[in-house]
């Protein structure tokens, strides 16, 4: 008994300890009074936004700024269902997932006053706007290799034209899959009705036929493995870049077919503990001589029309933008109790035979 | 069978088994050796060979993201080690000699982190920190890789004792010594390939784990592993082979300098043996 | 006198047992239930955990999908499991009849390349393999062939890959059970007449069945939860039951579907093992 009293007195002990080095808390003090906080914990992409940029924002508000980088979207959004979102201030997601968030209390609404520099954003880029502020975004389009490509792509259709049979390589995801599917067959790509999702998969069964690999699609496209890649327009630019003069990629010219725009966005976690430098930092970013310097080193599209106007020409003329369907695009919107339907019909994709 | 042919086949069998060895080393080393390669790539992102260059070193020292990730994964990494290995080494012998009520139902949990993919207890684990307000940290991701070193370290260490009698243990107690003394000097020896084996194996699971890592993570601080893994949607740059290379290199040079002591004392005990 | 025995044996096995006993009870079993619990209760349509009592997950998994999955799942685990046995148990053999000190090294040496991230280590494969990688330039270059076989995205470097990933724990546990192999055995063994095989089929390998049996639980197992090869080295194609539940947390949100499914894993490798110790006739069946 008393060996058994004091084993768990040690227990006690011990979690006390853990719990005590687990992180100091340096955030507004909760007593009124309100002292400026000196960190700021941000959940985002790695490679995703300029060092030089943290660092001047770091020394002009004499905080630390945290960063610490999710390896999917999905990572953001287990850690927030678990209830560990306080863990952070900013938190990157994309639209896609915004309305979940939202009816799910996940997130709180955005007090737009303490940024101004907001108002550079283009409005029709900007769903769930009392919860977001977009960051960047990007176009989901297909780029091919013009030497090694057996046929010219027009549409979606030419995906699964059996010439192309291993030579493409693809990004991952049923919400990225199915729409083109829908849009091949002549649907709504944020359909719910299953029979049209049921069509789409017989689609994309004839796509996978096509497939080489998902996943790594522009190391794949410059390697030589495959010879057509449906990816992000960021990532076809790095690859473009890479090849240099050898750059034989070339955008395809899609006649009527919408490509996806998606957005990636930041939100405040419900909890966040530093929400005063998370709204400076917000601020900081969407400023337009700011943003302007982040494109140079992470040209990916940009949703900050006065940053796009104060960017280098090199990002202006940048190849991997330079296609006339940009107004021709679709938004990924929620799609309710149907997803579980995209869902089944996915995994049957992969499972295959 | 005359001597010579004795011999000749012994030497045979040697050869034989050499050869099969450095052909097993070599596979698992191409991988490294390509790694080490690609740290002269002349190439943003590891996509192909595109000429040699040395600036991903000079890039690796002004990155202290990546040598801090590398430290703050190697000091778990040790302190699970230990955790593990020695819960573990005591369990495993614990559990053999002991009986107890629910000793069934312990054994039966040691499985579970081995079966169980790793994600499921890292989502369980860190609702149920979140649920009880313990900070997430070193010491939430500490826990979370002893929960499944554990379980190694254990069927390890039983795949040596297994069958094992007592005899030694009971020579050594009736001999005056005690619980303890049997414990180190007796026991521990005799397992020590196990304990090895077992230290090793919680060690590399630790130190490229990716998953408890990246859910029981707090906010300041990542291990490298799931540093590079959040690289991996855009491309890992080679300063990464880099930090891999100079890794390798510091092990191999740790080694050759052990080596090295322990001879020197050998040969000094000789000469001072002789004297 | 008998009161003094009952504390003598107390204590040491609750200092030798009990620590083990206390993390399994806090970090295991408590999850775990917490699993068990949450896979009979409902998905919310945000993806969060209802907490209503549901069988809708448990339904789920009749689909013949989940089937598949776990059946292929099995057979890939299965070879994975059979190679690495095959192949580990003579380089587990070679090392252990190494001296004590040279033994070590090696095994520290088939370590150390896992210290090096895996998917750094997969991305070399792919590399080394790739259509205008080093092994195609060799093979066009030496004559063998006119252009580049796709190597890379195949059945046959996934397997290459697991293999690699999963040797050292085959030969970890085989190793520590052959080295205790007495030489002595061996000897007698000779002396009495029998030749080698007879002495390897009778007595090494019965001996070093233990390490041959943590082996194929450290491979197999694993191996069933994998998902990082088949997803870099074959190029994401196909999914495998460790991806399926992955994806449960992650980008389906379906947590209530994945404990189910992990439930179903356990109770599937649960009653494998006791199958697989029942006709082996382990003398015990517990891991210890």
């Amino acid at each position: 008994m008393k060996k058994l009293i004091s084993m768990l007195l040690a227990l006690i002990l011990i979690t006390g300890l853990l719990t005590g080095c687990g992180g100091t808390n340096t955030g507004p003090v909760e007593n009124g009074k309100a002292e400026p906080s000196t960190e700021l914990n941000i959940y985002m992409w790695q490679q995703y936004i300029s060092d030089d940029l943290i660092a001047k924002f770091e020394e002009e508000n004499n905080a630390k700024v945290n960063l610490s980088y999710m390896s999917d979207n999905a990572d953001a959004i287990t850690k927030l269902t678990a209830g560990g979102g306080q863990e952070y201030d900013l938190i990157m997601t994309c639209d896609a997932y915004m309305e979940s968030l939202i009816d799910g209390g996940y997130i709180e609404k955005i007090n737009f006053e303490n940024i101004p520099n907001a108002s550079n954003i283009n409005e029709s880029y900007w769903t769930a706007k009392e919860y977001c502020v977009p960051y960047l975004m990007n176009y989901i389009y297909v780029v091919y290799n013009k030497d090694t490509c057996p046929i010219e792509i027009n549409g979606y259709n030419d995906l699964i034209d059996p010439a192309l049979k291993g030579q493409i390589a693809t990004i991952d995801g049923a919400r990225n899959l199915f729409p083109i599917a829908l849009i091949a067959l002549g649907y709504d790509p944020n359909s719910t009705n299953e029979s049209e999702i049921a069509e789409a998969y017989e689609w994309l069964v004839k796509y996978n036929e096509n497939v080489v690999a998902y996943g790594n699609a522009e190391q794949n496209l410059t390697n030589g493995t495959a010879s057509v890649a449906f990816t992000y327009d960021g990532n076809a630019s790095w690859a473009m870049s890479e090849l240099g003069d050898k750059n034989n990629l070339v955008i395809a010219d899609f006649e009527s077919d919408p490509v996806q725009l998606g957005f990636d966005l930041y939100v405040v976690p419900k909890g966040a503990k530093h929400v005063d430098l998370a709204e400076k930092f917000l601020n900081y970013i969407t400023d337009p001589q700011v943003m302007a310097a982040n494109l140079v080193e992470y040209p990916y599209s940009c949703p900050n029309d006065a940053a796009v106007e104060a960017a280098s020409d090199a990002y202006k003329n940048d190849p991997a933008r330079d296609f006339d369907y940009k107004e021709n695009v679709f938004f990924q919107k929620d799609v309710g109790e149907a997803i579980t339907i995209y869902n089944d019909y996915y995994q049957k994709l992969k499972v295959g035979e | 069978m005359s001597i010579s042919k004795k011999r000749k086949r012994q030497r045979m069998e040697e050869f034989i088994g050499t050869a099969y060895s450095i052909a097993i080393y070599a596979i698992l080393y191409i991988p490294v050796l390509v790694m080490m390669m690609f740290s002269f790539n002349n190439q943003r992102y590891n996509y192909y060979w595109n000429g040699f260059t040395t600036q991903w070193y000079t890039k690796l020292f002004s990155n202290s993201a990546l040598i801090e990730s590398l430290w703050y994964s190697v000091v778990i990494a040790v302190l699970a080690t230990i955790i593990s290995v020695t819960i573990g080494t005591i369990g495993a012998l614990g559990l053999k000699k002991y009986e107890f009520r629910g000793k069934k139902f312990i054994n039966e949990m040691l499985y579970i982190p081995i079966i169980v993919p790793e994600i499921v207890m890292a989502v369980a684990l860190l609702v149920i920190f979140i649920k009880v307000g313990f900070a997430l940290g070193m010491g939430s991701i500490l826990i979370g890789h002893c929960t499944f070193c554990i379980p190694y370290a254990v069927v390890t260490i039983k795949g040596r004792i297994s069958g094992d009698g007592y005899s030694l243990e009971e020579a050594s107690m009736d001999l005056g010594a005690n619980r303890i003394q049997t414990f180190i000097n007796v026991t521990l020896p005799s397992i020590m390939p196990g304990v090895m084996s077992a230290a090793f194996l919680s060690f590399t699971l630790s130190i490229d784990d990716v998953v408890m890592s990246n859910m029981l993570a707090g906010a300041k601080n990542s291990t490298l592993p799931v540093l590079i893994l959040s690289m991996n949607k855009s491309g890992v740059t080679p300063d990464v082979n880099a930090l891999t290379t100079i890794m390798i290199l510091i092990i191999v040079i740790a080694m050759i300098l052990n080596n090295l002591i322990k001879n020197t004392l050998k040969k000094r005990k000789k000469t001072e043996e002789t004297i | 006198m008998k009161k003094n025995k009952f504390k003598q044996n107390t204590l040491p096995a609750l200092a030798m047992a009990g620590p083990v006993s206390l993390w399994m009870i806090l970090f295991v079993t408590l999850p775990m239930l917490y699993i068990i619990y949450i896979s009979f209760m409902s998905r919310g349509i945000f993806g969060d955990v209802v907490y209503e009592f549901s069988l809708d997950s448990y339904k789920t998994l009749l689909d013949s999908t989940y089937f598949k999955v776990i059946v292929k799942s099995m057979k890939a685990a299965f070879i994975t499991t059979l190679l690495c046995i095959l192949i580990g148990y003579p380089f587990a053999y070679y090392i252990a009849k190494q001296p004590k000190e040279v033994a070590s090294k090696l095994i520290m040496l088939v370590m150390i390349p896992f210290w090096t991230n895996s998917l750094m280590r997969l991305n070399s494969w792919l590399l080394l393999f790739q259509t205008s990688g080093p092994v195609n330039n060799f093979l066009q270059n030496a004559g063998f062939i006119d252009s580049p076989i796709s190597f890379v995205y195949t059945d046959g470097l996934v397997m290459i890959g697991m293999i690699t990933n999963m040797l050292p724990f085959a030969v970890l546990p085989m190793y520590s059970s052959i080295e205790k192999l007495s030489k002595s055995l061996l000897e007698a063994s000779a002396d009495l007449g029998a030749s080698r095989s007879t002495t390897f089929f009778n007595i090494t390998l019965p001996l070093t069945f233990p390490g041959i049996f943590s082996s194929i639980i450290l491979v197999f197992i694993p191996s069933l939860g994998i998902y990082t090869v088949t997803d870099m080295l074959g190029g994401g194609k196909v999914l495998y039951i460790g991806n399926i539940i992955k994806n449960q947390f992650g980008a389906i949100r379906n947590w209530p579907l994945g404990a189910a499914l992990s439930v179903l894993l356990i109770v599937i490798t649960g009653l494998l093992i006791f199958i697989y110790t029942r006709f082996a006739k382990i003398e015990d069946m517990e891991v210890v």
